[in-house]
């Protein structure tokens, strides 16, 4: 059942203008083979950093992370990423990028682009195959991330914030989205967000941390029925009070913190 | 003049505009090329070239010191197609500086990949290349001589050279600026460390060399040119010095403005290449 551990983690960053920075302080819980999963918190928590040491793009300096049972060591394309902004790459077409994942496979060429064309159409995008990333908007940047992805044919998504940088009509489309293309896959994800409603709307659990060091809070279940419409979800009662509550968590965190900060001068 | 007045003409009796004849459409189809275009843009150039005429025909300098445009172009002409020796001539500069930047070409963007990438080849090759690049690689000519003869080995040792740190710098720096995000996106999707190398790290950066190469050729030409006046029998340098020495003013020219011509031309196929290969890019 149990699809990611993660155990005891710490993350030390070593500055040469501030010395030892402490990132993540023992942060240990695990998330189980089909769950979405959210991790939220101010911002320098330290959400971001948890991901990439999932990713295995970053090392802990302690702890460690367990997929099926087995440590992480490098990044692999079966624990797909979609990062915040930009990471496509400007110099292919939109298909290209798709295929990208499938070409450092050596995947033959025309098998590559036909797979590519059932995920860019996936994701609605099938008539911009064409199209290099300064030709689409940021919606449709992320959603060849999000094909991107799903070309490599991960088992886990691990996405930082990957609407942050969208206005809010789009954004919701493609929570529309996503939700719709994990009720199919069901596949395990690790979602980092700043969006508390964001959040509460897509998740199965939510890891509140907090920072200074960057820890855990507080995991929360979510119990709202599923499949979920954005628009129907909004209106439960239990969806507002689970928004509350995340959301006082996290800003005593955010006022204390800001009184620390005084302190320490 | 009457064709062209009925095409000019008003709009309102369109029906009985003649249709152009022949040698009419064949002017306004070629007025439409980009040759044409493009020679109407240089506008500046031609009418330096008219004023030189127009000087050097009304007497105001001796032909000596300034023969016409026009008898400079003949010379020109004749020599480069008739007896065809001022041909070989044009071979012998293009194989110097195309083998000297070739060269630099491949060992400078080899090198400024690798310096981009590991700290160690950085370490070791920065201090080299801020000490180096600051000289004037013409002042090594003389011992390059010394080195390897006056023959074609020596000068495309200066062409290399010149043409190496432009292309190494430009390429490093291209490296240095490849979006980190880029190089994660690829390793999270399965590529390991030369794939990211040539399907990343290179793609990313190649805006940055192909700036470096376009600066190196106009240096390869410069070298060229530079070390044929200095010693050599063949080059067109040699027959900028020839000409001069034999009171061959219109040669001379011709032979300016042959290096020129090529100049220009090699920058503007290379633009013209950047053009295609950038067109992902942010338009400026």
């Amino acid at each position: 059942m149990t699809h990611v551990t993660i155990s005891n983690v710490r993350k030390v960053y070593h500055t040469a203008a501030r010395g030892e920075l402490l990132a993540l302080s023992d942060v240990s819980f695990t998330a189980r083979r089909g769950e979405f999963v959210s991790i939220v918190g101010p911002s320098g928590c330290g959400k971001s950093t948890l991901l990439y040491i999932v990713a295995g793009l970053l090392r802990a300096s302690a702890g460690q992370v367990l997929v099926d049972g087995l440590p992480v060591d490098g990044p692999s394309p079966d624990r797909g990423v979609v990062l915040q902004n930009f990471s496509i790459f400007p110099w292919r077409t939109a298909i290209n990028n798709v295929a990208y994942g499938l070409e450092m496979a050596g995947v033959a060429r025309k098998e590559r682009l036909e797979q590519a064309r059932g995920y860019l159409d996936l994701v609605g995008l099938g008539e911009f195959a064409s199209y290099y990333p300064r030709e689409l908007s940021g919606g449709m940047k992320q959603r060849v991330a999000i094909a991107q992805m799903l070309a490599c044919n991960p088992k886990i998504f691990l996405m930082d914030e990957p609407f942050g940088a969208l206005d809010a009509l789009t954004r919701e489309v493609l929570q529309h989205q996503l939700l719709q293309l994990w009720e199919r896959d069901r596949r395990t994800v690790l979602f980092v967000t700043h969006s508390i409603d964001e959040a509460v709307l897509l998740s199965d659990r939510i890891v509140i941390m907090g920072r200074r060091p960057g820890h855990i809070k507080q995991i929360l279940d979510v119990d709202l029925p599923r499949p979920r419409n954005p628009e129907q979800v909004r209106v439960i009662p239990e969806f507002t009070r689970l928004r509350n509550f995340v959301w006082a968590s996290i800003r005593d965190d955010s006022l204390n913190d800001g009184y620390s900060k005084t302190d320490a001068g | 003049m009457k064709d062209q007045r009925t095409l000019s003409g008003t709009e309102d009796t369109p029906a009985l505009k003649p249709p152009p004849s022949g040698l009419t459409a064949f002017l306004i189809g070629l007025s439409r090329t980009r040759i044409v275009r493009a020679m109407f843009r240089y506008y500046p150039v031609w009418l330096l070239l008219a004023a030189w005429e127009a000087i050097a025909r009304a007497g105001l300098v001796d032909p000596m010191f300034m023969p016409p445009f026009s008898a400079a172009l003949r010379t020109t002409i004749n020599e480069l197609f008739g007896s065809g020796e001022l041909l070989t001539h044009v071979g012998y500069s293009f194989a110097r500086a195309g083998a000297g930047f070739g060269l630099a070409a491949l060992v400078g963007i080899t090198l400024g990949i690798f310096m981009g990438r590991l700290r160690a080849v950085e370490s070791f090759v920065d201090p080299l290349i801020s000490a180096i690049f600051p000289t004037p690689k013409l002042a090594l000519f003389p011992l390059m001589m010394v080195l390897l003869g006056i023959g074609d080995a020596s000068k495309v040792a200066l062409v290399f050279l010149g043409c190496f740190f432009p292309i190494v710098i430009n390429t490093y720096t291209g490296v240095k600026n490849v979006d980190e995000y880029f190089i994660w996106n690829a390793r999270t999707k399965g590529a390991n460390s030369r794939q990211v190398l040539l399907s990343v790290v290179f793609p990313a950066a190649l805006p940055y060399i192909f700036a470096g190469l376009r600066v190196a050729t106009s240096t390869a030409f410069l070298l060229t040119v530079a070390s044929e006046l200095i010693a050599s029998n063949e080059g067109l340098g040699f027959i900028i010095l020839y000409a001069q020495r034999s009171f061959n003013p219109e040669l001379m020219f011709g032979a300016i403005l042959l290096v020129a011509t090529l100049g220009f031309a090699v920058d503007r196929l290379l633009l013209a290449v950047g053009r295609r290969l950038f067109s992902w890019q942010e338009q400026k």
